[in-house]
């Protein structure tokens, strides 16, 4: 019961948070600062990162794209967490907690796919570029992706469970060296703009860190709604053998 | 704990399961030393899972078994060492020829005089002959013999048999009936199979299993062959329903 | 105190055996290709067949075109595909007869079957690559001089090879328990295999390319190349028992 109530407790937040983050990102927010330096093309440097275009809209999605990101990194992590677990313990439950974490993890990569293309289109002009941001999350989404796909091809359920845990840790490790090798072997092709978040102001910050809260909210009751949901489903399914018997 | 020195395969509460589905339920059973144990159930009943627990390919969730006084998680390495599988499957390389198989897995398995073993084992399962030729081109037949060989070079006291006879024509099952009543005096036999008529004709100890658990457990001495299958077939049509 | 002794000498008989093992396996494997050469024909075929598509591709490019520009990309991308091919049959085999399950029940510690796959894999690799890298030059390169210097690109490629049989053998045991194996190991292979790809492409392209600090970009992509192998391979070795006994 007590979860329940966290759950919707966080529920209420995370609705609370996004919807302040949202409208302190529209309103209060201080509008990316112009910087002298960077002067061609009227280019701004926002959040560490250079951006082109002259229409302020494009920066706002920075409030909504980084955290979006981060939360599906977080919610990876629990995948792989999950994943180590079951292959300690062999409990079923925590390859279910996996799956659901990985299922979350699609949502919020793919959110983060869409949130970051929109920004390309107001940043740079494109609808794609192969900036080392958005290639990454590319590989992370094709990751979870190839988690799933693995899911499906496997008959036994241990062994399924046990190639999906193995499959889980080794993308969570692979993710953050794909985000450093990324970034550390620059394309000769395309320029790539380089930028560490940071160098918000107080408003801006205060905009990014309630957002970021409110993501990482959501993320965790999508989780537990859809951990429950399993658990209703385990009892029918357990409730239908016993009488079968 | 008493005749632990004359229990060659035992199982104590074993049980695996993952998730709702029990393979197998709280199994307890006894073998002495020099025994013939048949495990005899239909299909899904668990025979194959308590097999892969009993040769350490797969750890229960729950209860022990051990093999000569070896417990089948904490004594794996160890135990491998002193069993041996003939199963339906050969489980030999087709590309490589009768003695390269049995060389490799003698490196394997750390025996030595590796060529010496070869030999004697090519001539008592009657290959000698055909020593040079790849695996690929054997009949079923001389598989199973070959794959007799395998299993013995690094001569295991505990042999399980896993449907050794499924497959074969009937001059190959009389041929593995010689070469395991030549074999049988010195060792433990595990066998796993749905022929009640062969299972029974070999064994000392006889099992069922259904559903996981076990349905009989029994010396030969107290088994009737004519009741015993028709309990069989009740056990069977359980499993099935 | 006794007891020390005691475990040091059982511990050296049991890794004298554990090489034992590690060489039989190997040999093992480099005997079945060289007797069927399975693995090494279906591999050095489907890079021929990519250099013909290559030579489609580029067709339209006319002589202006320079093809070191993208001529490691190039070289990367026939040996990924053509390994992912090898991978798959190296434990098909194992699994054909129910042979795997006869290794598994002998007293072999899991990683010495890892680390026997993994070097003979290694093996087969740098074999096609021995092949493939002269052709693609001699196709595609004959007219263009090295920018960087040559030594580089058969380092990158065994630093990338180490990588690709190391991650790819754990993956392929994987993939060979699965309905549609070869499609399942693409799947799995391909992003986990990106940033390895991307720092070897770049090293690799430093040695055709040459150019403005090419030694120091070189090395660079070498570490990141070399620390990608390092960590992935150690997750595959410790994550091996796991997959292999299920």
């Amino acid at each position: 019961m007590d979860k329940r109530r966290l759950t919707y407790i966080a529920l209420a937040a995370a609705g609370v948070l996004t919807l302040t983050g949202f409208l302190l990102a529209f309103f209060v927010a201080t509008p990316a600062q112009t910087i002298a330096t960077l002067s061609t093309g009227g280019g701004r440097l926002f959040g560490g990162v250079f951006v082109s275009h002259p229409i302020d809209f494009g920066q706002k999605i920075f409030y909504f794209h980084v955290p979006v990101a981060i939360t599906s990194f977080a919610v990876f992590f629990f995948t792989a967490y999950f994943g180590a677990r079951f292959l300690i313990t062999r409990d079923p439950a925590y390859d279910v907690k996996a799956r659901i974490a990985a299922e979350v993890t699609l949502i919020f990569v793919l959110l983060t796919m869409l949130t970051g293309d929109l920004w390309t289109r107001w940043a740079w002009g494109v609808w794609w570029v192969w900036e080392p941001r958005l290639t990454t999350y590319f590989i992370l989404t094709l990751l979870v992706v190839a988690y799933f796909v693995l899911r499906a091809s496997v008959d036994d359920d241990e062994r399924r469970a046990v190639y999906a845990a193995v499959f889980g840790i080794i993308a969570f490790i692979d993710a953050p060296i794909s985000f450093a090798i990324t970034r550390l072997v620059p394309s000769e092709l395309h320029p790539v703009v380089i930028g560490v978040p940071g160098g918000l102001d107080g408003t801006q910050l205060a905009a990014f860190l309630i957002a970021m809260f409110g993501m990482l909210a959501f993320g965790f009751v999508i989780y537990q709604l859809r951990w429950r949901e399993e658990r209703v489903k385990e009892r029918i399914e357990a409730l239908k053998s016993a009488l079968e018997d | 704990m008493t005749d632990a020195t004359d229990t060659a395969v035992s199982a104590e509460g074993l049980t695996r399961v993952f998730g709702v589905r029990k393979a197998l339920d709280c199994v307890d059973f006894a073998l002495p030393v020099g025994g013939f144990l048949s495990i005899f159930g239909p299909n899904g009943a668990g025979k194959t899972t308590l097999l892969r627990a009993l040769t350490t390919l797969q750890a229960p969730s729950s209860g022990t078994a051990r093999v000569l006084g070896l417990d089948v998680v904490r004594d794996a390495v160890e135990l491998r060492s002193h069993i041996g599988l003939i199963s339906h499957n050969p489980l030999l390389y087709p590309d490589l020829s009768a003695e390269e198989n049995l060389v490799f897995f003698s490196d394997m398995y750390g025996v030595e005089d590796v060529s010496g073993r070869v030999r004697d084992l090519l001539d008592a399962v009657e290959l000698s002959h055909r020593r040079f030729d790849l695996v690929r081109t054997f009949s079923r037949g001389m598989l199973q013999r070959l794959s007799i060989a395998r299993a013995l070079l690094h001569r295991p006291e505990v042999l399980f048999l896993d449907e050794p006879y499924s497959g074969l024509d009937p001059h190959a099952m009389d041929i593995l009936d010689s070469l395991i009543a030549q074999i049988r005096h010195e060792h433990t036999f595990v066998m796993v199979s749905h022929d009640l008529a062969k299972g029974l004709e070999l064994c000392t100890h006889a099992l069922i299993l259904a559903k996981g658990k076990v349905a009989r457990y029994d010396e030969k001495a107290y088994i009737d062959d004519t009741t015993f299958a028709a309990e069989y077939r009740s056990v069977v049509g359980l499993g099935v329903a | 105190m006794p007891s020390a002794p005691a475990t040091a000498a059982k511990a050296r008989p049991a890794r004298k055996l554990s090489w034992r093992q590690f060489r039989a396996i190997l040999r093992k494997d480099i005997v079945m290709e060289l007797r069927t050469f399975e693995m090494l024909t279906s591999m050095g075929l489907y890079t021929l067949l990519t250099l013909a598509i290559y030579a489609i591709a580029l067709s339209a490019s006319g002589n202006g075109f320079d093809v070191r520009l993208i001529a490691a990309g190039l070289l990367w991308l026939a040996f990924i595909f053509t390994s992912m091919l090898g991978l798959n049959r190296s434990l098909v085999h194992e699994k054909d007869q129910g042979c795997l399950e006869a290794l598994l029940l002998s007293p072999v510690d899991r990683p010495v079957i890892f680390f026997a796959k993994a070097v003979g894999n290694l093996i087969f690799l740098l074999i096609v690559q021995v092949f493939t890298v002269p052709l693609f030059f001699l196709m595609f390169l004959s007219s263009h001089a090295i920018g960087g210097q040559f030594w580089m690109i058969p380092l990158s490629l065994l630093v990338g090879a180490v990588g690709v049989a190391g991650v790819g053998t754990l993956l392929a045991t994987i993939s060979v328990n699965t309905r549609g194996r070869d499609f399942i190991l693409a799947v799995l292979f391909v992003p986990l295999m990106y940033p390895l790809l991307l720092a070897a492409v770049g090293a690799t392209s430093a040695g055709v390319l040459g150019g403005q600090s090419y030694v120091a970009d070189f090395w660079r992509d070498m570490a990141l190349a070399g620390g990608y192998d390092v960590i992935m391979l150690l997750a595959a070795y410790g994550l091996y028992e796991f997959v292999i006994g299920a």
